[in-house]
């Protein structure tokens, strides 16, 4: 592979070493040591690659810090890995190269007590300060005192030359419970801080502590809009870990009601965002088509909001004719009422001047953030893991990806309309060549036993790119299990963002993101 | 003897119109704030595929009764760290310059508490003071929301103000008169809006819908960002004195609307009196439509139209008027 000779070119003590990625989902894995992790990211990031997850398992032994660096323009994916001592763990920062490490390595810390040597804000992202261990280490290991300093939760202080405002937890722009602490000057945001959290549930430990048909439902919770995404994220990562092969006729009502997820998440998406703006009226329309999706889900899955519809290999159960009715009926509805949004809201002045070359990414932005989906889209990327790594039927369906130029709010609203209305193709498509026949393999054990061994795999959520990092150690219990949600990433380019904006840009600009706060606090 | 009779005669006829005048503009400030409850509720309703209230009440018209007694009954809650008189007196303050404005406006012909001879002026004047009322609430609250509401809606209402007073000078150049109804009286041979005043009628309304705080332009209270803004803070009776002021304050604008530029109470077949509501009731209607239906605006955009659009509009209409009739 190019890439391995290059890195042999650049680093000669590294072995690179190319991996299925059938079946890791990964082409090169590459052992790297403490002094030259700096150098290596720093190679990556000239290379364009973005840090797609940077995560931590616990061997006991010893603690494996796993980076995952991936490219935007093609199929190319490479583990990094960074063995650390247990009894002190500590790692070079890479904080300083890719943004979104900051967050990652913070999480780290909290989670394992790996300090990172040189990171500029080492407190707690998720956790409160009365805990006194590490959750995710295998054995118990008390917090030691010179850490429960660090670990303090931020708490700003009153400054001559601004004043601290709370956007957050409770406050109606900010969806659900997500603290931004933001330092103003009069109208400006001269700093914004993401304080998370208030949602944190440790799904990541749950998975230890259940078999793998048992972790079903947790997937829903993360991102309750975007449930059968993130249902179907799990079921996929697992079939690949274990080799199950999935039937046509599932795969492609994976794929439909899929996108009728993703449809219904963007409609309330829509309503929310426009709803930040002060328009109100807008939210009772969407939901209102909104609705439509959910009733026929219901009908299908038995659930409106928190599906658990996929099942290792297949389907909970198949579709009727009803199903494949009410959806035809429902494209056609939405269709019409997409023209009726156009005219009401895209041309509106106010909107349009509220939105237009507000919150603008340049190109570097998904690169330091690793930030997908729409927002990644708007910028001109047509990044979409639907092509870049297809999942149940999309690479047998033909489909646009919507792109934006600008990449600014008002593209990022295009975008996402664009989108609703390609994924209502997607579904047209994917009805008219539905295949018949079974909707589950054969043969699935009843206590899944996965293989020895690690994989990474990657949906297309509503919000954009879904990761899940899965270490198996052949027992029915995931040996660690990672979730990489994008969320996470898209948020954390606010604060840079925001960074002299006026607060209502900076409103709009957290609206135009689509976060869901469970999501993003696991 | 005889003349203290007469004086006291007199002056207990006046007094006694003042207090029935108030008693009466009492009266209509609360039945219509309670009107209008229901109305912007039905109206949003019907503008959102809904229905709005219909459970109280034929059509819920009992509704605002329950919302009123609700907010009656409600404990009144100081929180611990506010201003206490500041925040016991904003609610009341708000509520005064609402009530001396109504003393001016003719309803009818012969309908009116008082007819003084520089009535706009009255209107003015106190209309501005609600600002301060504003600003005593959002200082007192001691909250970070409250007190940027407050610093918007002084900002705002200082840029609104100017280009309200510019579109009501033309009228009164060509009614030659500052009192409310000469000027409605001046109206017989024809609408100002029609003579030559339509856009100085709708630079009064654009203006007036942000004196009013009330969307697009509703920053000062801007759910999204800031929460509630400046009556954060306030809850039970204090909260619906806000919002009483809120309605009756739109109804005001409208009815100066209907006065300077819509003809007042004149009109065929009906009487006076309900020409005057339907026309204010409509505009009413209409400031109900533009909030159901438009986003928000951003401050420096507020301003910046204000100062860079409204106002040079207004002026320009005021000298062509002020040439016009001087020739």
């Amino acid at each position: 592979m190019e890439i391995s000779t290059k890195i042999k070119e650049s680093f000669p003590s590294l072995e690179p070493k190319e991996c299925p990625y059938e079946q890791n989902g990964y082409h090169l894995s590459i052992e790297a040591t403490k002094s030259n992790i700096v150098d290596i990211a720093r190679f990556f990031i000239k290379e364009d690659f973005y840090l797609a997850d940077l995560c931590c398992v616990d061997y006991i032994d010893y603690l494996e810090l796993v980076y995952f660096f991936s490219k935007h323009d093609k199929l190319l994916r490479i583990k990094v890995t960074l063995k650390i001592d247990p009894e002190k763990p500590s790692a070079p920062t890479i904080s300083h190269i890719y943004n979104i490490a900051h967050w990652f390595e913070r999480e780290i810390h909290e989670f394992f007590g790996v300090l990172f040597d040189g990171h500029p804000f080492m407190v707690y992202l998720f956790l409160h300060d009365q805990i006194d261990f590490y959750p995710l280490r295998k054995k118990q290991v008390p917090v030691p005192d010179e850490d429960k300093r660090l670990l303090n939760s931020f708490k700003p202080e009153e400054q001559e030359d601004g004043f601290f405002l709370n956007l957050g937890p409770q406050h109606p722009s900010t969806h659900g419970v997500l603290r931004v602490v933001v330092k103003m000057n009069g109208e400006y945001i001269l700093e914004a801080i993401p304080v998370l959290g208030y949602l944190h549930r440790m799904h990541e430990k749950m998975a230890e502590n259940r078999t793998y048909q048992q972790f079903y439902p947790n997937a829903a919770r993360m991102d309750y809009l975007g449930a059968l995404n993130f249902n179907l994220g799990y079921v996929t990562t697992v079939e690949k870990l274990c080799g199950i092969e999935v039937p046509e006729r599932a795969q492609y009502i994976r794929t439909i009601t899929c996108e009728l997820n993703r449809i219904s998440s963007h409609l309330l998406w829509l309503g929310a965002f426009l709803a930040d703006l002060g328009g109100l009226t807008p939210f009772l329309y969407t939901f209102d088509d909104r609705e439509q999706i959910l009733d026929i889900l219901e009908a299908v899955t038995g659930s409106r909001l928190t599906y658990s519809y996929f099942r290792f290999g297949g389907l909970f159960n198949d579709v009727d004719d009803n199903f494949v009715d009410g959806v035809k009926k429902f494209i056609n509805r939405l269709r019409s009422r997409f023209s009726m949004y156009d005219r009401l809201v895209t041309g509106n002045v106010i909107f349009i001047n509220r939105v237009k070359d507000i919150g603008v990414m340049d190109r570097s932005y998904p690169i330091r953030y690793g930030c997908s989906g729409p927002v990644i889209r708007s910028i001109g990327i047509p990044f979409d893991m639907r092509k870049h790594e297809p999942y149940a039927a999309y690479d047998r369906i033909d489909f646009k990806i919507a792109t934006g130029t600008n990449a600014d709010n008002m593209d990022r609203y295009l975008v996402r309309i664009q989108e609703m209305e390609n994924s209502l193709d997607i579904i047209e498509k994917a009805l008219k060549e539905l295949p018949t026949g079974p909707i589950k393999a054969d043969k699935i054990p009843k206590k899944l036993k996965p293989p020895k061994g690690d994989i990474y795999h990657t949906i297309e959520s509503p919000r954009g790119e879904l990761g899940i990092y899965i270490v198996s150690d052949e027992s029915d219990v995931p040996y660690r299990m990672r979730w990489r949600v994008p969320s996470y990433s898209n948020l954390m380019t606010f604060p840079e963002l925001a960074k002299g904006t006026l607060i209502a840009d900076a409103i709009a600009t957290l609206g135009s993101y689509d976060l869901v706060i469970p999501e993003i606090d696991r | 003897m005889c003349t203290l009779d007469n004086i006291i005669q007199i002056i207990g006829k006046e007094v006694a119109r003042l207090i029935l005048g108030l008693i009466g503009v009492l009266v209509v400030v609360v039945v219509n704030a309670l009107v209008l409850t229901w109305v912007e509720r039905k109206v949003s309703g019907h503008m959102q595929r809904r229905i709005g209230p219909k459970e109280v009440g034929p059509y819920g018209l009992i509704q605002p009764f329950a919302d009123g007694l609700k907010l009656l009954a409600k404990e009144l809650l100081t929180p611990a760290n506010v201003d206490k008189p500041l925040y016991y007196l904003a609610p009341v303050i708000v509520f005064i310059p609402v009530l001396v404005s109504f003393i001016v406006i003719p309803f009818d012909g012969f309908l009116q508490v008082k007819d003084i001879n520089v009535g706009i002026l009255v209107i003015l004047a106190f209309s501005s003071l609600s600002v301060l009322s504003i600003l005593i609430a959002g200082w007192g609250s001691n909250n970070k929301y409250s007190l940027i509401g407050a610093t918007r809606s002084v900002a705002q209402n200082i840029a609104y103000e100017i280009p309200l007073l510019l579109t009501l000078l033309p009228v009164v150049f060509m009614a030659n008169s500052l009192s409310l109804r000469d000027i409605v009286e001046a109206q017989r041979e024809g609408w100002f809006v029609w003579r030559w005043q339509f856009f100085a009628f709708l630079i009064y309304f654009i203006a007036a819908t942000a004196e009013t705080n009330r969307t697009p332009f509703d920053l000062p209270e801007a759910e999204s960002e800031l929460v509630a803004g400046f009556h954060t803070e306030f809850s039970g009776m204090r909260f619906a004195l806000f919002f009483l002021a809120e309605y009756t304050n739109i109804f005001i604008a409208s009815a100066i609307a209907t006065t300077f530029f819509l003809g007042g109470y004149l009109g065929p077949v009906l009487p006076g009196v309900v020409w005057f509501f339907i026309k204010t009731y409509f505009l009413v209607f209409v400031i109900m439509w533009f909030r159901w239906t438009f986003p928000r605006v951003r401050f420096d955009q507020l301003l910046n139209f204000s100062w860079k659009i409204l106002i040079p509009v207004a002026f320009a209409n005021l000298i062509v008027t002020g040439g016009i009739l001087k020739l």
